[in-house]
């Protein structure tokens, strides 16, 4: 299992970092995290190349490795990596470049896997894109972004599970919101959920939404496999049975105190593109963390 | 099965998206290839228009990395009958490219003796511990050192320091707050004014030389380019420190202390090295070569001559060289010439330039002024756009064909070239500030739109009332 953390800075990033290392902690997960810096316009790379090096000859970081340096930090203080690796502080001189722009640091980690911190420069999708096609992460975690067309291009575009820690309170008592349905993909989305559960310590409302009256077999087994699941997890839950839009419904249902968590859409990725999907749909308006496992 | 057509055609719609420029570009080119030529427009006009229309489309989406640009602009030449295969060639090369190329070398070679501690030291022993002087001091190094060894050296060398005086003066070298502003902006914009100054000062303003004596329009030499240029220079240095001051005035007033912390740290690297003097002396025999010799053996091959000494007296690595050139940005520049040549000598430029005209007269009486605000506002825009020297490559052939003095609209238009204030892609000193990430795009535009109609109401006041003193 590898999980991808994708930060920007102390400011923003405090509540991802910290969900995102609690789910690599509970899948016991090889963790990378992330900062994807600016775009450098091609004219100008060399010559900013240059002006780096000359900063770094003054004892300054290149840009970036500050919020590395703060995500070590983090790791440091909650023992998230070996001791050994926190006494010697955050070790600057062994990034290296791993190709194209992206440089890396690795550390031993403790209670998951190994933890890397790693640099890239360009744009947020595409870089996360490739990050993800060529390591191969099963899930991505960022935080929520404001900005235009941001949940459609990772739905579309990231070919991993999609953890989007939108709106999250470190004060706020949440539930997980579990979507279940017909479809293939909502039995690993179960597993997520009850795994998260437990790595949170927190309670789960099953939901199953149709569009009419009637519940077909697949998603009354969908619901009741959860509930088992749970049950023998020792995991308190709840579960529901509504009828409607489920992207509204599920939006509705989960307002700011829930986690989201259901599968990704089974629709060809032209449909998704021009029509969207209703994982898309519930990233969009929601106001909570969301995590949608493909 | 399923799950691999659907990873196939998630790649495709992720390739269109990001290359929706490209495609466009593509469909255009062939919509307008099958048009009726204009009337006045030779075919080979006419295509090669098609040509220019994809590169700027291409260059300003950055859809395609910059020397897959290059490299189609030679391609389409061949293609679309332009002209032979070695016609293309040949014009690809010249000395305004060997210029470049050398120039960047250069940068690179001086960049990498570290002298940057000692720049830092002798700026603030000028301006003292005042933060106006600073700035002023600041504006004045940036511009002057720019004109003679190229804005991207000075870019790449100052950062360090207005760094290092920030981090002194206890501020964070990673949040903004307007001292920091204000630094950063006297270097990017002490840079862009001073790159006009002499030839060597850019890559654009060889380029425009170039074209100014293929054409057979007038030899500039390098004292003739600073008569015309260098007042301008001098006039802007106080202009862009007085604007940024008063929109980013610091609450620092004084940086007493930032400035003697700087002064002991630097201390330490002690008096300057073997290397250093040797380089200094180079770079001063290749200046000396650019007043007198450039006349006979070009800009370019003296700029060559400079690098080639560098890398025999073991000042710098090929390595090194190799390593920090940008040969996308060469390339790109050679194709962008290339296609300003064919742009001249197949019509297309004079055809623009007469549509242009043309359309100007209908809007005005006297042409005369009106066209050389046309020239230099579009290179003013277009620069802030694209980058300066693809913008006089393009822009060039069309100006020197629109009549009035080609001398003067040719130079008014290099210069305007350097008005890169607006926008972060406006020039690799506007990228280098942006990068430490402590300047946002809107700070560009705050200061920068101040500047830009300031610069053009100087810029009509020299061309009109000094310029024509020179003859």
């Amino acid at each position: 299992m590898k999980i991808l953390i994708a930060v920007s800075s102390q400011e923003y990033s405090g509540s991802t970092l910290s969900v995102g290392m609690q789910v690599a902690r509970a899948f016991n997960a090889s963790t990378t995290i992330v900062d994807v810096g600016k775009k450098i316009s091609e004219f100008s790379t060399k010559v900013v190349g240059m002006a780096q090096e000359r900063m770094e000859s003054w004892d300054f970081d290149r840009p970036g490795v500050d919020v590395l340096e703060w995500a070590f930090e983090y790791l440091a203080e909650k023992e998230f990596i070996e001791r050994t690796d926190i006494e010697a502080g955050f070790p600057k001189n062994t990034l290296v470049h791993t190709g194209g722009n992206r440089l890396e640091v690795y550390l031993k980690g403790t209670v998951c896997e190994d933890v890397n911190l790693i640099l890239r420069n360009g744009e947020i999708i595409p870089e996360l894109r490739d990050e993800v096609k060529n390591h191969g992460y099963d899930v991505t975690i960022i935080g929520g972004s404001k900005k235009r067309n941001m949940a459609h291009d990772l739905v579309q575009y990231i070919n991993s599970s999609i953890f989007v820690v939108n709106e999250f309170n470190p004060d706020q008592t949440y539930r997980i919101l579990l979507a279940v349905d017909d479809s293939p993909g909502t039995k690993k989305a179960i597993k997520y959920g009850v795994r998260i559960a437990q790595a949170f310590n927190i309670g789960v409302d099953i939901m199953t939404v149709s569009t009419t009256d009637h519940f077909g077999d697949d998603y009354r087994n969908a619901a009741e496999w959860a509930a088992k699941l749970l049950r023998r997890s020792g995991i308190e839950y709840q579960n529901s049975f509504q009828k409607g839009n489920p992207s509204e419904i599920i939006t509705q249902a989960a307002g700011d105190d829930h986690i989201i968590v259901m599968g990704s859409s089974t629709r060809s990725p032209l449909k998704k593109f021009f029509t969207g999907s209703k994982p898309l749909k519930v990233l969009k308006h929601c106001q909570c963390p969301t995590l949608i496992v493909q | 099965m399923l799950s691999l057509s659907h990873r196939f055609v998630s790649d495709t719609l992720f390739w269109i998206t990001r290359k929706k420029w490209l495609i466009i570009s593509f469909f255009l080119s062939i919509i307008l290839f099958y048009l009726p030529s204009p009337e006045g427009l030779t075919s080979e006009g006419h295509r090669t228009l098609i040509i220019v229309l994809t590169t700027l489309i291409l260059i300003i989406s950055e859809s395609i990395p910059l020397p897959a640009v290059a490299i189609l602009i030679l391609i389409m030449q061949v293609i679309l009958g332009v002209d032979t295969p070695d016609g293309v060639a040949s014009s690809f090369m010249s000395d305004a490219v060997f210029f470049i190329m050398g120039s960047l070398m250069l940068a690179i070679s001086i960049v990498h003796q570290g002298l940057d501690k000692r720049l830092a030291l002798g700026i603030i022993n000028i301006s003292g511990n005042k933060t106006w002087r600073i700035v002023l001091g600041f504006v004045a190094v940036s511009a002057i050192l720019a004109s003679f060894i190229g804005e991207h050296t000075v870019g790449a060398m100052m950062l360090p320091v207005a760094l290092s005086l920030i981090r002194n003066a206890g501020l964070k070298t990673d949040k903004a707050t307007k001292l920091s502003t204000l630094l950063l902006f006297s270097i990017a914009y002490g840079c862009a004014i001073g790159s006009i100054g002499t030839p060597s000062g850019g890559g654009r303003n060889v380029i425009m030389i170039g074209y100014l004596s293929e054409f057979g329009l007038g030899d500039i030499s390098y004292l003739k380019w600073m008569k015309y240029a260098y007042p301008m220079l001098l006039i802007e240095i106080p202009v862009a420190a007085l604007i940024l001051w008063f929109t980013f005035t610091p609450k620092q007033k004084i940086m007493d202390s930032a400035v003697r912390k700087l002064k002991v740290s630097v201390a330490k690297t002690g008096k300057l090295t073997g290397d250093q003097m040797m380089a200094i002396v180079v770079f001063f025999l290749v200046f000396l070569g650019w007043i007198f010799l450039s006349p006979l053996i070009g800009l370019g091959i003296v700029a060559l001559t400079g690098v080639f000494l560098y890398l025999t007296f073991g000042l710098i690595e090929w390595k090194e060289i190799a390593h920090n050139t940008n040969w996308g940005v060469i390339l790109l520049f050679g194709a962008a010439i290339s296609l300003g040549i064919h742009m001249k000598e197949t019509g297309a430029a004079l055809w623009v330039a007469e549509k242009a005209l043309g359309f100007l007269e209908i809007l005005f009486q006297d042409i005369s002024i009106v066209r050389w605000f046309f020239s230099v506002v579009l290179s003013g825009i277009l620069t802030n756009l694209l980058s300066n020297a693809a913008t006089v490559a393009v822009l060039g052939p069309i100006i020197l064909d629109m009549g009035g003095n080609p001398v003067i609209l040719g130079i008014a238009t290099t210069i305007a070239s350097a008005f890169s204030y607006l926008t972060i892609v406006a020039s690799p000193t506007c990228m280098i500030i942006h990068s430490t990430g402590l300047v946002t795009s809107k700070d560009y535009l705050k200061a920068g739109w101040k500047l830009f109609l300031i610069s053009i109401v100087l810029l009509f006041l020299v061309s009109f009332f000094y310029w024509p003193l020179l003859k």
